[in-house]
């Protein structure tokens, strides 16, 4: 595939902003989008770790987790359809490329998501409650976890099919004759895969860190089961991070040629830098994480880890495409609008900033309260706001609309 | 020479991949619209229950909210997702002109459906634990921001039938291909959809309640809300009808089944019986018909609603200048695209696109047939099925006997100036039209027995 062949797949009416602002906000939403897939994989692993145990500090961490992932695969649907739509714009001819090509999979992976989801609902609805009865219908839960790893599997080819443009034809033609049924997944690279997957389990450490400190912040009394809970958070952050490197090590060891360079870069470096430093985290910080922020800080610099992680993944990506087969993603064709840049920045960090820090407030506090809540004047206040700009929001909508149907 | 930036096609020889795209859709368009209905309704319902003390009738908020959990937040908020990737991977390049076009728009939009997700499990698991104005703003939230993002999508999707103001080619921008009469046309019918669908879906969760006063409180209001809501939305469905371009409105005459009409008729009045006989009769209001109620709507209205609304904007499937098979048919100064067509009448489809393996590049005695399926494969396979299942089969464009003469005349005569109203300009050559004559005629069932037992007598020898 030839730099023009890759250029005159890509979309004539450009791109709305420049190139840039969308890898950026594509490595953002994209370190977002995987933490809470991780979470998700990781507290639906405890759950199913917990629920059968005879640990009463297991089956009640079972019963909270399995909230948590439910709500995590809600998270991770929304979250993720960000980096799917960034993708499109400025790589549309790797991922269109890549999706056509293995087109059942791509239908595929919608319906296993479904059923993963229902499994793992149909195991919900089997455990009432998990702390006294123990769990039940443990087989949901493991086609749960099974279908949502294939769905990640399907993804993660689609993703890295995109890097092989040399290979495209050869997918689409064997021997020069065009087969264009879409059953086949084409290239994987499970050190790769297993890597993300692996992060599961520190990043899952660092949201137990979270958990616990939610506990004490609304008065838990079982000092025991806090004290378990820390040397849980401590075992998956630390035995976790030294597997995920181990894997991540094998990944670089078996880069295809044409992206060896990547494992003596520095994006490497930073990524693995930004990993230790957050498995070290609570090491460091030791009796701290009981006091102020500080339990919460280690999801939240988990976060800022997977940035740099999605950073690093996204250069790999960016130079591979340049060096090897001429496609520069900076150079896309713009065709600036302003006014639906400017309608996206102002929804996502006026209207979206304020509603979420009102409904993310009230549930933080409620959660934390014993009895009816009632909230304070001031996030009471921060609510007004909130439908105020969502009203305004509406009534932009129509003002502009009616003026440009008219004029 | 410039290359044509079609995408290697995927054919799905059993019920082709278009109608792949509409299953999903339309069970797409049943949950996301239920929810954003049952979300404002929840809204009106949160108030009405707090201002007059009925806090009873939350506890249908918090049940209905727990269904939709379920349906709409598993298979709405899935399948939403699954519509760009079935059109991904069904038409690469119509989806794409949306995306350049909107990517901002669906931005916006994924920022309602965050706040969206977290208010329906604050909605659901707060009843009770935070305080009634708490609770009634956060389902105030909730209502606003689902509608929102029909809002927004509204427009998207008016665009794939025409963009909002005719000068948008000349000027381009986002305004101009967003806002227009088809977009509050489309809105108005959809909103009144939304609502028709929450009554419905609502008394599948109320037809459980045991507590007849209770029961016949909701069912008051379900059925007058979808009486209301059916009578609206089939005023809006002739607004709607009346903003459609000249070429959809022949389409619609004349391409669609004739049973559409009579099933769109059906179930409105269907409806509108089911929702007068809850009123008179609460009892009457079972999970079960409510059901059987939303499963009728959805094969017997909305799928047609959905087939026609693919087939009316034909032979385009995004802004009026992408067609049906990828190809680009029209200019659009105000965003720099040019037409293809040009192009492609000066060096043909094989010596131009960009995924045909270099034996098909030019046409011999020995590659016709495979280089006619390979141009099928690219300019028809969208519309027309291959095989002899799936959507508007080729082959039954051709019956009885003829030449490859004669199908090529056919092709460049019907094709080539881009005459045929639902069609696409497809302006063969003399070798490519032969080539996919020649493909065309062994689609036909003869040829396939005269293969079949060629292929016999080799296994024989």
């Amino acid at each position: 595939m030839t730099p023009e062949m890759l250029y005159a797949l890509r979309d004539p009416a450009g791109v709305p902003s420049h190139p840039l602002v969308f890898l950026v906000l594509g490595v953002l939403t994209f370190a977002l989008h995987i933490a809470a897939v991780q979470v998700m994989l990781g507290a639906a692993t405890l759950t199913l770790r917990g629920a059968f145990s005879g640990s009463l500090h297991w089956r009640r961490l079972a019963a909270a987790m399995i909230t948590t992932a439910k709500i995590a695969v809600s998270v991770a649907i929304v979250i993720g359809v960000a980096p799917l739509l960034f993708v499109q714009v400025v790589y549309d001819p790797f991922w269109y490329t890549s999706n056509v090509l293995s087109a059942w999979w791509v239908i595929g992976f919608i319906v296993l998501l479904i059923l993963g989801y229902i499994a793992m609902y149909a195991f919900y609805w089997k455990n009432h409650d998990i702390v006294a009865d123990g769990g039940q219908g443990g087989v949901w839960m493991v086609l749960s976890i099974a279908l949502l790893l294939a769905v990640g599997f399907i993804v993660h080819s689609l993703t890295n099919q995109m890097l092989f443009p040399e290979h495209w034809m050869a997918w689409y033609a064997p021997q020069g004759v065009v087969n264009p049924d879409g059953h086949s997944l084409h290239y994987w690279h499970l050190q790769r895969f297993l890597f993300f997957i692996a992060l599961s389990a520190p990043v899952t450490g660092a949201w137990l860190y979270g958990y616990r400190r939610y506990l004490q912040g609304a008065q838990e009394a079982d000092a025991a089961y806090l004290g378990w809970l820390r040397g849980l958070a401590q075992n998956l952050m630390l035995i976790g991070g030294v597997v995920s490197v181990l894997i991540g090590a094998l990944w670089m060891a078996t880069l295809p040629e044409k992206m060896a360079w990547f494992a003596s870069s520095v994006w490497l470096l930073m990524a693995v830098v930004a990993l230790a430093a957050v498995v070290a985290l609570p090491l460091v910080l030791r009796d701290r994480i009981d006091t102020g922020v500080w339990g919460y800080a280690i999801f939240g610099a988990g976060a800022v880890g997977l940035i740099v992680v999605g950073a690093a993944r996204e250069m790999l990506r960016f130079v591979t495409l340049l060096g090897s087969h001429g496609y520069d993603a900076m150079d896309y064709k713009i065709n600036m609008d302003w006014y639906s840049t400017g309608l996206f920045f102002t929804t996502f960090g006026v209207v979206g900033g304020v509603t979420l820090a009102y409904l993310l407030t009230v549930a933080w506090q409620a959660g934390q309260s014993k009895g009816l809540y009632t909230p304070s004047a001031t996030v009471t206040r921060i609510g007004q706001w909130s439908v105020g700009l969502l009203v305004g929001w509406t009534v932009l909508y129509f003002a502009v609309g009616f003026f440009v149907w008219v004029r | 020479m410039d290359m044509i930036g079609l995408y290697p096609t995927w054919f799905e020889p059993g019920v082709g991949s278009g109608w792949i795209v509409g299953f999903i859709a339309t069970i797409h368009v049943l949950f996301s619209h239920t929810s954003v209905g049952a979300a404002i309704f929840f809204a009106w319902l949160a108030n009405h229950a707090h201002r007059h003390h009925k806090p009873e009738l939350l506890e249908f908020i918090r049940r209905y909210g727990l269904f939709l959990l379920v349906f709409s937040y598993v298979l709405g908020s899935i399948t939403g997702p699954g519509i760009w990737f079935s059109t991904t991977v069904a038409s690469p390049r119509g989806i794409s002109a949306l995306i350049h076009s909107f990517v901002w728009m669906w931005a916006t939009e994924w920022v309602f459906f965050v706040i969206e997700v977290v208010g329906v499990y604050m909605l659901v698991y707060l009843v009770g634990k935070v305080d009634v104005k708490t609770h009634t703003r956060i389902a105030v939230i909730f209502g606003l921001t689902s509608y929102t993002t029909m809002l927004v999508i509204v427009g998207i999707l008016s665009f794939m039938m025409w963009p909002g103001k005719a000068e948008w080619a000349q000027t381009g921008g986002v305004l101009n291909a967003f806002y227009g009469p088809n977009t509050f046309a489309q809105l108005g019918m959809r909103t009144a959809f939304m609502f028709t669908m929450t009554a419905v879906v609502g008394g599948i969760v109320a037809g459980q309640f045991k507590d007849l006063a209770l029961k016949k409180a909701i069912a008051g209001k379900l059925a007058w809300l979808g009486i209301v809501a059916t009578l609206t939305g089939a005023a809006m469905l002739q607004w709607y009808l009346a903003t459609l371009p000249e070429t959809a409105d022949v389409v619609l005459q004349n391409r669609l089944p004739a049973h559409f009409p009579m099933a769109l008729m059906t179930v409105v009045a269907g409806t509108l019986a089911y929702f007068v006989l809850t009123l008179v009769q609460p009892r009457a209001l079972v999970s079960g018909v409510a059901g059987v109620m939303t499963v009728a709507i959805l094969v017997f209205g909305l799928w047609p609603e959905e087939v026609a609304r693919e087939s009316i904007r034909k032979p385009w499937v995004a802004g009026q200048y992408v067609y049906s098979n990828q190809v680009i048919g029209r200019d659009v100064p105000g965003m720099g695209v040019k037409s293809e067509i040009p192009t492609i009448e000066a060096h043909g489809f094989l010596k131009t696109l960009v995924f045909v393996p270099e034996a098909l590049r030019t046409i011999d005695d020995g590659n016709r047939v495979e280089a006619g399926r390979l141009l099928a494969l690219n300019t028809c396979s969208n519309c027309h099925s291959l095989s002899s299942t799936g959507i508007r089969p080729l082959r039954n464009y051709f019956p009885g006997t003829h030449t490859e003469a004669d199908v090529a005349t056919y092709l460049q005569a019907a094709l080539s100036g881009g005459a045929t109203l639902y069609m696409p300009q497809i302006p063969f050559n003399d070798d490519e039209a032969r080539a996919l004559a020649s493909f065309i005629l062994t689609l036909q069932p003869a040829a396939a027995t005269a293969t079949a037992q060629a292929a016999t007598n080799v296994a024989k020898e």
